[in-house]
């Protein structure tokens, strides 16, 4: 991370500055794994990937707690400021999200298990090309962390629309395939929910681009900003 | 011949520093002495003149046997011996393979080109979490840094392109390191083309014998017909192979697509090297189309530089062009106009997001965007024509394969529902984009956008 680039008279302190970085992007991974794997697994109607989305799950937990001590230690022992302040700040947010994307995911993925019974539907294409977008936001997100560049988490921010977009025409869909045939109420309504929790996800990755933007540049993102 | 190391002669600095310090004290400590009146001058000076030799002599001592060897005989001057270390660096460096070599906390030491470049990685080595997220991987190397042995593991990545990877970790014992005797050797291999065949594979047979069934279907039905009760009415046997000829024609169109959308995704991620002029391209489009415009009598008008380079296979940029221009002309009312313009070099967001030209309805939507690169620039070429214009929910779907907005019938003279498609496609390979803007009632305006070449960017770049 570009911020614990800049030496530390304390090396010890650089060096845990370091560390939270090398944790936030760890569980970044893991997120985005647990994320691809539940899709793979509504998609290809795949039920046996989801012991592994839920084994994932734990860690993801278990590295949030870990970057909360260790934002814990740093200001109680370091008392971080300027950038370094953002970027502990930054880091428990981003952490929240993370562990909240990874809990969406783990409900996409429980999903499956219930889709498995069902034939597939012809929508389940759509659900693939809305999981793709919200995977690739989610990828750019942490990109950004990971190298410090406000650019494309401003991106992110602004992409977040076409996620809206393709969520709501997918809803209008579902809806409309529900109502013609009452067979599909039953699948349908796990697959309106998936498509819920991966909006969701699609917000938590724009509000980890506004950390990542408060961090790099010390001000909010906002509209008039992201235009820009 | 032994050369000194490196770790003999900052020891000489060391007891030099030493010494003066010691001297300079002494010194003082006299000078106050006799300031004071404690000792006369001359015995002041002798103190100092003795303080003096003795550190002299210590300090010839020290270095002398510290590094006796010390001299000009001993110089860097001779011939180096060839350096098998260097030549295996040199074999490294030029390997295509990514290798790294991580060390203790998972921090990159060492990455040679091709790497560097699989990675996206910079100068500056980090973490390896910093590029390379994936928690099986980062699993396995912290296994081998514990100095275990590991399996070689998989990994696929959604985004930004679809790719599959084989990662193979060992641990290497690091002689010189006592604390952290381990290091992890990291390989990766790219198997994404080899995942990518098997399952276009199976989309390829799913989609074309859906959309073939309805032809097929029709021209089944025709041929009973022909042979019962039409076999001898003349008439309606000349209507039917008129159609049945149409139905054949269709199947084949869209075999050619289903083949060059194919061809296009195998190599979607190997970006063309070549380059080619944009403007020159345009040209050659128009007159290929020109029996089409003529038809429906369209006025085309281009508005395009001298030249205009872009990075890119010229074969896929003029497939792109030509299923720009034609769905422009088919969605086009008669006597109509269609506008093309090529614009550039402009950065990122000028070419994704320029000025709305459909007025106040109009709505936007990226349907393929390369991965940000602040230093990249792009030539654009937009397509504007003054069809029904498409409506804001059904932009998402467009570059869907076989989707066509409602209303259109998948008729004879209508297109395989692959064209954008295949637009998406090239122009995904080529790293670029594509967008399109449209008002219901107003229009379309379809843009793609490429990258130039590094040399036409540095002058893009100097001239502003």
């Amino acid at each position: 991370m570009a911020l614990s680039k800049t030496a530390h008279i304390v090396t010890a302190y650089g060096e845990e500055l370091d560390q939270l970085a090398d944790e936030l992007a760890r569980m970044g991974g893991m997120v985005e794994t647990q994320l691809e794997t539940a899709l793979a697994a509504i998609v290809r109607r795949d039920a046996s990937l989801v012991a592994g989305v839920r084994e994932r799950e734990k860690q993801v937990n278990a590295m949030q707690d870990d970057v909360e001590k260790r934002v814990l230690r740093l200001f109680a022992l370091r008392q971080p400021l300027a950038t370094d302040l953002r970027m502990t700040i930054s880091a428990l947010k981003i952490a929240s999200d993370l562990e909240r994307v990874g809990d969406l995911a783990k409900n996409i993925a429980y999903r499956a298990e219930d889709l498995a019974e069902y034939a597939p539907l012809s929508l389940l294409d759509q659900v693939e090309r809305l999981g793709a977008i919200v995977v690739k936001q989610l990828h750019e997100v942490l990109d950004a962390l990971s190298s410090a560049d406000v650019e494309p988490a401003i991106r992110v921010w602004r992409t977040d629309d076409e996620v809206d977009e393709r969520y709501n025409a997918l809803v209008r869909q579902m809806l409309m395939s529900m109502t013609e045939d009452p067979g599909q109420v039953e699948p349908g309504v796990h697959i309106l929910f998936v498509a819920k929790n991966l909006e969701r996800i699609g917000d938590h990755a724009t509000n980890v681009a506004e950390a990542v933007h408060f961090m790099v540049t010390a001000g909010p993102l906002e509209a008039d900003d992201a235009k820009s | 011949m032994r050369q000194p190391s490196a770790d003999e002669r900052p020891l000489i600095r060391i007891r030099r520093r030493d010494t003066a310090a010691v001297a300079a004290l002494g010194a003082i400590v006299i000078l106050l002495f006799w300031m004071f009146g404690e000792l006369g001058f001359v015995e002041t000076l002798v103190a100092i003149a003795t303080i003096a030799g003795l550190s002299t002599f210590y300090y010839l001592t020290v270095s002398t046997t510290l590094n006796p060897a010390r001299g000009p005989d001993v110089d860097d001057s001779a011939p180096a011996p060839v350096d098998p270390q260097a030549r295996a660096q040199h074999m490294l460096d030029s390997l295509p393979i990514p290798v790294l070599l991580i060390g203790a906390g998972g921090r990159i030491e060492l990455a040679n080109p091709a790497a560097r470049e699989f990675l996206g990685l910079g100068s500056a080595a980090g973490h390896l979490s910093a590029v390379l997220r994936q928690p099986q991987v980062l699993e396995a190397v912290s296994t081998a840094l514990r100095g275990q042995a590991v399996d070689p593991v998989e990994y696929s990545m959604m985004a930004p392109v679809e790719s599959h990877v084989r990662a193979f970790v060992a641990s290497l014992r690091a002689e010189d390191d006592r604390v952290m005797p381990w290091r992890a050797m990291l390989v990766l291999s790219d198997e994404t083309s080899i995942k990518r065949a098997d399952r276009m594979r199976a989309d390829f047979l799913a989609n074309a014998s859906h959309e073939l069934r309805t032809p097929l279907a029709s021209l089944a039905g025709f041929i009973e017909t022909l042979r019962g009760h039409a076999r001898d009415d003349s008439e309606a046997r000349e209507r039917f192979l008129g159609i049945m000829f149409d139905q054949t024609e269709r199947m084949q169109r869209l075999i050619n697509d289903l083949l060059s959308l194919s061809r296009v995704e195998m190599d979607e991620h190997v970006p063309p090297s070549s380059e080619t002029d944009l403007s020159a391209l345009v040209e050659d489009a128009r007159d290929y189309l020109r029996p089409q415009l003529e038809e429906k009598a369209i006025r085309l008008t281009v508005r395009k530089p001298a030249s205009a380079p872009a990075i890119g296979d010229r074969d896929q940029l003029m497939e792109v062009l030509l299923n720009l221009i034609e769905n422009a002309i088919k969605y086009s009312p008669e006597g109509s106009a269609v506008q093309i313009e090529i614009a550039g070099p402009l950065m990122r967001d000028e070419a994704e997001r320029p000025e709305l030209v459909l007025g106040a309805q109009a709505s936007r939507l990226t349907l393929a965007a390369p991965a940000s690169e602040p230093r990249e620039r792009y030539f654009a070429v937009r397509i504007r024509d003054e069809g029904k214009g498409i409506e804001r929910r059904n932009l998402p779907r467009l570059s869907e394969r076989f989707y066509r907005v409602d209303g259109q019938k998948s008729g004879p003279k209508e297109g395989t529902g692959l064209g954008l498609a295949i637009v998406k496609h090239i122009v995904n390979r080529h790293r670029g984009g594509f967008t399109v803007e449209s008002a219901p009632g107003e229009g379309s305006v379809f843009s793609v956008f490429l990258p130039v070449p590094a040399a036409v960017r540095e002058r893009a770049r100097e001239s502003v």
